[in-house]
């Protein structure tokens, strides 16, 4: 506090006597300080006084300095400390949780850090300011920076994902920060990157992409793998956050040999017993645990389980998990993980159920671990969890798998010779009627694991006999799990007994038939079905009745003779009544510990009373359910004798049936499609045709076009006339754009076209007409010329005769003659 | 599994010209004709060998997408090499190699290989884009080319190794900084201590893997 009043006094000199300013005042001061400030010193002076202000005055110095700041972190880049303190009074504002400061305070909401980071997003560009500032090497500003973006991150996760994921290099310069020499920055940028990888797909594969596995196993080893400190336990965090429902980095997981470099993590010593376990070691085994299981979970795709599985058999990771089972002073909730991981490693793999059916226990005498794992399952004294945890692992033991199905039968049939020693069947049977209502409910659901989806069991378990009491005739499993049905007065061992029976009795007619000649069996079940008591328990309890009630009716080969198929159905239509029973019967699935055991293979429960119902009963309920209706109220069929031979032929015969029609529908879609493809392929030429005699006419058009222009300046007045027209055509053919017009454009110009060769052509006539006049003129007027040289000469020829007659008349004169006769004479030659 | 080389890859290239197909094709050895469009990326990987070194590839495939077009850059960065992808099918694929090739120039190092592919060569009836111009394209911008058929998978093989040749002489001559791990390129764990790991793994199982390190 003395700090933050002479803080204060250095910058706002001495407060006046007696009067103190108060917050809200103070923090504007210093807010219009920062703002308006040219020396660096004040200002900076002013940010420190911000920051030691920003706690107890969070919602002043937020509301009317956060853009402030923003211009800080951009003006100021230059000066380390300003930013830092900057970066500090911003994270201050914005941080998610409350401080001791503010505790009194009454108008401090309780959000108040996600409503200023949202203010500060609002703008993205800030986000790339706080990015930017992570290039800076100064360790106080580069620490603020990626605590302030914790900060972000913490109260607007989503949002500022996605501004990071947007930003090229945002991720990638985070993860530089990993490499970063000062561990104190290393480490922060782990719990950064926790935040940032939480629920985003994307974000998560750029991580990955950007090496981080690698950086993460070097801090981990460089730790010393599970004894190490909260540090490992980061990292795996961080790995689980991107690994989890990711299979993109599952796989590049997988063939990264990541695998390979956990199992150190496993490495149990020798004195382990000796240390014991610190609580950061169960953290950390804890975390490599759920590494483990995020790999191999059942909701991944079947084909990176089963390569992941064979990986972790291939590199002894199972042996090392093993191991650990088998190890003493482990704690309990390491070893119920344990149990769970092993189960999920080797579930559905035939290779892996062999491993873990086949070891040895180090007890003595020397016991399977499985049987090893049973007896802890059926053991009232074992913590809760863990006995959830073995039957799960026994049923992953079991799933898909005949042989070791098989197996566990085998233990429980007649035959098996050693009777002393103690099996896992002795164990489940001697569970399934102990007065403990988890291991009745435990060993039951195990044992009708053993069943699913085999048939072959379902039959070999039949002769399983069970002696009660010394002396008395042994009887059969199924009688005493009947009797045992009607006897208890226990919900769960009810429900178990009954979704055992279900399995059983299912698809199997030899279990029916046994069934029903247990005395009080069938009348049991339909007294469950009709009774009318109100409770979701109840409910269910005559759901599971009228499921079982039909099942003996649906799988019934009419071997029995009171309780044939057709007898059963008229009690139950008689007695129910089908409306009654369909009701009873969707009961089940509305329970609410149904809906939860269906979702996972697992059983997630916390507390021993929320055990019910199993999740490959749900399965089979699912599967089931309809068939069971139709089957109930269906009409008598026709010809019962064909019904009687097997209850599967009407089956078969409705999918034959159904499948007929889907072909004969496919048959007709397969035509139209056909038909489709035609009229498509018509259309299509019929389009190409077009489009070509399109371009064609363009391509004329454009030609004529370019005539006509040629032309027409050397026309007569008609078509120069019709040349000035086209220009204005031109544009209103180029802005209409329905084809129509453009054709009729077209056309004219077409009819146009052919006007102006028609009249060229006349022109062309008349002119070769006028040739041949002029030819023929130039001839006459040679002609003339011709006649008149003529005329010339016989005028000349003339003047010639005129004058030789005159000389001949002067001398005729001269001889004394007349000349009148020779005149006429000449007169009449000359014509 | 032992390796002298780690080599990370990218496919990039407009949506649906077969890149999620290349690399099932690369990987897995089969071909999908109908698949989902990818979201954001996928990953795969596969062993080969070149000049008789064990060389892994990993590869990630990205969404051709625009939307996903942030999320892909980041991706340039750490890649040693890309396969630029277009489909010889349809012209506009061709024609945006350009923005393409600057957007992996701009964000990624300037030593990472780039090979132009053009996918779908089987389809030789509907070809767009003539071989001659593809070639022409990847000459004038310095890259490999090769037409490649995801359905048949002709080239296939050939356009992921000879990539990584590519990245191996450049190692050999060099040019790239091994040991920055950003530059998609990771000495693999046997290739510090020669045979002697290799035997030592191989005898004692997964117990002495971490040992040799």
């Amino acid at each position: 506090m003395d700090f933050f009043k002479s803080g204060l006094k250095t910058v706002l000199g001495a407060p006046e006597p007696g009067q103190l300013p108060s917050g809200a005042e103070t923090v504007e001061r210093l807010v219009d300080r920062v703002n308006n400030s040219t020396l660096l010193e004040d200002r900076r002076d002013a940010c420190r006084a911000l920051k030691a202000m920003s706690r107890k005055y969070r919602v002043e110095v937020g509301a009317q300095g956060i853009d402030t700041l923003k211009q800080v972190l951009e003006l100021d880049r230059a000066d380390n400390e300003t930013i830092n303190y900057a970066l500090d009074t911003l994270n201050n504002i914005m941080s998610p949780s409350q401080f001791e400061e503010e505790e009194d305070n009454p108008h401090v909401p309780m959000n108040i850090g996600e409503q200023f980071t949202e203010m500060f997003i609002k703008d993205p560009h800030n986000i790339q300011l706080l990015l930017d500032l992570l290039d800076e090497y100064d360790f106080r500003v580069r620490l603020s920076a990626v605590q302030l973006l914790t900060s972000l991150l913490t109260n607007r996760t989503k949002d500022i994902q996605e501004i990071i994921l947007v930003k090229p290099m945002g991720v990638s310069k985070m993860m530089d920060l990993l490499g970063d020499t000062r561990e104190v920055i290393r480490n922060e940028t782990l719990l950064l990157l926790i935040k940032l990888t939480k629920g985003n797909a994307n974000i998560q594969k750029i991580v990955a992409f950007e090496n981080a596995f690698d950086r993460l196993f070097e801090i981990v080893s460089s730790e010393g793998y599970s004894d190490g400190g909260i540090i490992v336990e980061d990292c795996l965090l961080l790995m689980l956050n991107l690994l989890k429902n990711n299979s993109s980095n599952i796989n590049f997981f997988k063939e990264g040999s990541y695998i390979q470099k956990m199992l150190p993590m496993f490495n149990t010593p020798e004195d382990l017993e000796d240390i014991g376990w610190s609580p950061q070691k169960v953290s950390n085994v804890h975390c490599m645990l759920q590494i483990v299981r995020t790999l191999v979970s059942p909701s991944n795709s079947a084909q990176i389980i089963s390569s992941c599985q064979k990986i972790m058999k291939n590199v002894g990771f199972l042996d090392a998990l093993c191991n650990i089972l088998m190890a003493s002073g482990v704690p309990a909730d390491i070893l119920t993980e344990t149990i769970n991981t092993v189960g999920e490693v080797v579930r559905g793999d035939i290779t892996n159920q062999d491993f873990i059916g086949n070891v040895m226990a180090p007890s003595n005498p020397p016991r399977p671990a499985i049987v090893v794992l049973l007896m802890s399952m059926v053991n009232e004294k074992q913590p809760f969890p863990l006995r959830c945890a073995v039957l799960y692992c026994f049923q992953c033991y079991l799933y898909h798998n005949e042989l070791s199905q098989t197996s566990l039968v085998q233990t429980l049939l007649p035959s098996s010779t050693d009777v002393s020693s103690l099996t896992s069947g002795r164990l489940l049977c001697g569970g399934l009627f102990s007065a403990d209502v988890l291991s009745n409910w435990f060993s039951a659901v195990a044992l009708m694991h053993a069943l699913v989806d085999n048939l072959g069991q379902k039959e070999q378990l039949l002769r399983v006999l069970l002696a009660t009491n010394v002396g008395s005739t042994p009887v059969s499993l199924l009688h005493q799990c009947t009797l045992l049905l009607q006897q208890t007065t226990k919900l769960q061992s009810k429900v178990a007994l009954l979704m055992l029976l279900c399995h059983w009795m299912s698809h199997c007619s030899a279990a029916v038939s046994a069934f029903l000649q247990v005395p009080g069996g069938i009348g049991y079940l339909v007294n469950q079905t009709c009774s009318n008591e109100h409770d979701e328990n109840e409910y269910l309890l005559q759901g599971l009745s009228a499921f079982l009630l039909a099942i003996c009716i649906h799988f019934n080969d009419d071997s029995v003779e009171s309780y044939t198929k057709d007898a059963l159905k008229q009690l139950l239509v008689k007695r129910i009544g089908v409306e009654t029973f369909t009701a009873k019967l969707s009961e089940v699935s509305k329970h609410e510990l149904y809906n939860k055991a269906a979702k996972h293979p697992q059983l997630r429960v916390k507390i021993p009373a929320e055990i019910l119902i199993d999740y490959e009963f749900c399965r089979l309920f699912k599967v089931l359910e309809g068939v069971l209706i139709n089957s109930i109220s269906e009409k008598q069929e026709p010809d019962p004798s064909e019904d009687r031979q097997s209850p599967a032929a009407d089956n078969l015969e409705q999918y034959k049936s159904l499948i007929r029609q889907q072909d004969a529908r496919l048959q007709e879609l397969m035509q139209q499609l056909d038909g489709l493809m035609q009229q498509n392929y018509a259309l299509q030429s019929a389009l190409n045709d077009s489009i070509a005699s399109n371009s064609l006419l363009k391509d004329e058009n454009t030609l004529l076009k370019a005539q006509v222009s040629a032309k027409l300046p050397s026309q007569s007045n008609q078509t120069n006339q019709s040349s000035q027209a086209t220009p204005g055509q031109q544009t209103q053919a180029s802005q209409a754009t329905n084809p129509d017009r453009i054709l009729e454009y077209e056309n004219k110009l077409q009819f146009l076209n052919s006007e102006v060769t028609r009249l060229t052509a006349e022109l062309k006539a008349s002119e070769e007409a006028k040739k041949i006049f002029e030819e023929d003129l130039v001839k006459l007027k040679q002609g003339q010329d011709d006649l008149k040289k003529d005329q010339d000469d016989l005028l000349e020829l003339l003047a010639d005769q005129d004058m030789k007659i005159n000389e001949y008349k002067m001398r005729l004169v001269s001889l004394g003659q007349t000349v009148e006769e020779t005149q006429a004479d000449t007169e009449l030659n000359l014509t | 599994m032992a390796y002298a080389y780690l080599f990370k890859y990218i496919i990039i290239g407009d949506t649906g010209v077969g890149k999620s197909c290349l690399l099932l094709q690369f990987t897995d050895k089969r071909f999908q004709p109908v698949h989902d469009l990818t979201i954001g990326v996928e990953f795969g990987a596969r062993m080969i060998t070149i000049d008789g070194k064990q060389i892994k590839l990993q590869i990630w495939d990205t969404a051709g997408q625009e939307a996903f077009r942030s999320i892909t850059r980041s991706y340039y960065r750490g890649a040693a090499g890309a396969l630029l992808v277009y489909d010889i099918t349809r012209r506009e694929t061709f024609n945006h190699l350009t923005t393409w090739l600057e957007d992996a120039r701009q964000h990624s190092n300037s030593n990472m290989v780039i090979m132009l592919i053009g996918n779908k060569s089987d389809l030789e009836s509907r070809r767009e884009v003539k071989k001659e111009e593809g070639e022409a394209f990847a000459r004038e911008h310095g890259l490999v080319f090769m037409e490649t058929s995801a359905k048949t998978a002709a080239n296939v093989e050939e356009a992921f190794i000879n990539t990584a040749k590519e990245i191996y002489e450049k190692i050999q001559e060099g040019v790239f900084d091994i040991n920055n791990e950003a530059n998609g390129i990771k000495i693999g764990p046997q290739h510090s201590t020669a045979g002697g790991a290799k035997a030592g793994g191989a005898g004692a199982g997964g117990a002495a893997g971490g040992g040799c390190c």
